[in-house]
């Protein structure tokens, strides 16, 4: 089993952010997913928040989220690329070697695939001298990039080597997205892979999907779709992922539950994961991971 | 007229900046004196001091270095320690102004302006690590350092080159596997182009090889190799590459002057290039074989 492939995500825990990454270092967890409001909102100061991390033992998985950077011009292009910087130096300051940005839903945005592209060029080029790769993801109610399908096409009209993919299981799930669609992917293209699943048999409707992705998702092997799930990391496996996994559980229930309960529910979907699905091959000892294979 | 227009259009794409090498290199130290006396061994003399900062100028042919041991003033700059640092690296240019914004519109990171009365405005952006990279177009009938700097009184202000000496190159180390990732913020923002693996300059071919748009100058990005990628290591300018015709001829009068240079199995001085031993805590520089004014260097030897 290589438990160190899957990350916790701090949305997903209450309390202080202390309390969070004490819990999820608690629960054996070696990597954590960092909202930006985690950091500024520190009742301290953001550099008390940068050192909670820095010192917690934790990996950063990633900085969550850039949203609505893409597809903009004038001013708020400009107010956007500050935005961005601004993440990008957190990103950097907590040692987070990613950040992920969600496809924009504004309906300011261009639609305009090479004008998309070349901003999310922009955002990677920023990005780089830090060593920050930027994931790319579509979401469902955004105008241009609704999947991982699409947003595949914009990362390789972008072609920046520091641009990849961020594929969140639930989006496919939900959307009923047949598992062959990731035979297009370039594994290499794929820079994380969040794992979640919910209660709901099937949903119905964008806005059905959007309370639940926002507010009612569960763990790996909690939900509903365990066996889809087994299915997407295996075909992820298959087509040569090799990097992490982090669980993007939004669920209100779970901020009025204690902190450690919920580390330790993420910990029995990494064991169940690991264990029982993934099995991957065991790292060489102090190598962080195994590191990708150099071409396809 | 339209085999004009193409042929301009090509060479718009393959120099979109304009470069025209390397106006200078600044090292960053909390000694400079230390850091002087080295230089001069290698040829260079001191020929000016910038009028408002602890800037010192050294040149040796077409080469400036310049030593700058003032406080730090810009976040994410190199702060002067002993140990002297590469800190900045500019560039010349066609247009510095369009350089630059070009530059800002791809997705660098500008340097906030800092000019003070009489001192020129260089823009600037971030490059590796703390380092630095200025857009320079003023060195043809007057230079930067015409305005900015005082000269040396009875200094001779153009001191010969050793054997020719000139700058080659710059190593650069960087992360595992971010060698892709240099290679586009290079190609990216200056115009530089990979070269094929099996052309190499000097005796440390490791790396992968950037060759400048005017094909004057060289980026070499070296990744850690064995246990050395798992030691943490801030990516940074590592050493500077001078070229000259007659690396034995230059590595000898280097010797005379007190320069020691490797001489391991693995690393000794041959007619292809050689390499200084690391002194003041890392500092070291590489001679490489390259033929004088050859405006494409890249076919002198594979």
């Amino acid at each position: 089993m290589n438990f160190s492939d899957f990350g916790i995500d701090s949305a997903s825990l209450a309390g202080s952010l202390e309390t969070r990454l004490a819990a999820a270092r608690h629960s054996g967890f070696s990597q954590v997913m960092i909202s930006a409001t985690d950091i500024v909102g520190h009742p301290e100061n953001t550099d008390a928040a940068v050192k909670a991390i820095r010192e917690s033992g934790l990996r950063v998985t990633g900085l969550e989220a850039l949203r609505d950077f893409e597809g903009l011009t004038g001013k708020m292009h400009d107010y956007k690329i500050d935005v961005a910087k601004s993440m990008l130096d957190l990103c950097s300051r907590i040692g987070g070697r990613l950040l992920l940005t969600e496809a924009s839903a504004s309906v300011h945005a261009d639609i305009d695939a090479d004008k998309i592209a070349r901003d999310l060029r922009k955002l990677a080029l920023l990005a780089l001298p830090m060593g920050i790769r930027i994931a790319f993801k579509g979401l469902s109610w955004s105008r241009t990039v609704k999947n991982f399908a699409a947003a595949a096409e914009i990362v390789s009209l972008a072609n920046c080597p520091n641009l990849g993919l961020a594929i969140d299981a639930f989006d496919v799930i939900a959307a009923g997205v047949p598992m062959g669609d990731l035979d297009v992917i370039f594994p290499q293209q794929i820079f994380l892979v969040q794992l979640s699943d919910f209660m709901l048999q099937e949903i119905q409707s964008t806005e059905e999907q959007n309370a639940t992705a926002a507010h009612f998702r569960v763990f790996p092997g909690e939900g509903a779709h365990s066996e889809q799930i087994a299915k997407f990391i295996l075909k992820l496996e298959e087509i040569g992922y090799f990097g992490d996994y982090s669980f993007d559980v939004y669920n209100s229930d779970y901020l009025q539950m204690p902190s450690g309960v919920i580390a330790d529910r993420a910990r029995r979907a990494a064991d169940w994961l690991g264990e029982s699905v993934l099995r991957r091959t065991l790292p060489v000892p102090n190598m962080e991971r195994l590191r990708r294979a150099k071409s396809v | 007229m339209s085999s004009v227009t193409d042929r301009e259009s090509i060479l718009e794409l393959q120099n979109p900046i304009g470069m025209d090498g390397i106006e200078f290199i600044e090292f960053t130290t909390s000694r400079p004196q230390a850091l002087g006396g080295v230089l001069e061994r290698m040829g260079f003399r001191p020929i000016a001091r910038h009028r408002s900062r602890e800037v010192e100028l050294y040149r040796q042919g077409g080469m400036n270095i310049v030593i700058n041991s003032q406080a730090a003033d810009i976040p994410r700059t190199v702060v002067p320690i002993e140990r002297p640092i590469i800190s900045a690296l500019a560039i010349r240019v066609r247009d510095a102004d369009a350089a630059f914004s070009r530059a800002l519109d791809l997705g660098a990171w500008e340097i906030p302006a800092r000019a003070q009365a009489l001192e020129l405005n260089i823009p600037g952006i971030h490059g590796v690590g703390e380092s630095l990279i200025y857009f320079i177009d003023r060195y043809d009938e007057f230079s930067i350092f015409d305005i900015d700097f005082r000269a040396i009184p009875g200094v001779d202000p153009n001191p010969p080159a050793i054997e020719g000496l000139n700058f080659f190159g710059i190593v650069q180390y960087v992360g595992v596997e971010r060698t892709d990732d240099w290679s586009e913020f290079y190609s990216q923002i200056f115009g530089f182009t990979p070269i094929p693996d099996e052309v190499r300059f000097g005796i440390m071919p490791r790396g992968l090889l950037l060759r400048s748009p005017c094909r004057k100058f060289y980026l070499q990005l070296i990744e850690p190799e064995g246990a050395a990628q798992y030691a943490p290591m801030e990516e940074h300018l590592q050493r500077i590459g001078f070229g000259t015709p007659d690396v034995i001829a230059a590595s000898a009068e280097l010797e005379k002057r007190g320069i020691e240079f490797l001489a391991t199995d693995k690393v000794r001085t041959t007619e292809r290039g050689a390499l200084t031993k690391a002194i003041l805590g890392g500092v070291m520089f590489e001679l490489v074989h390259a033929e004088p004014d050859s405006s494409d260097r890249s076919v002198s030897q594979s």
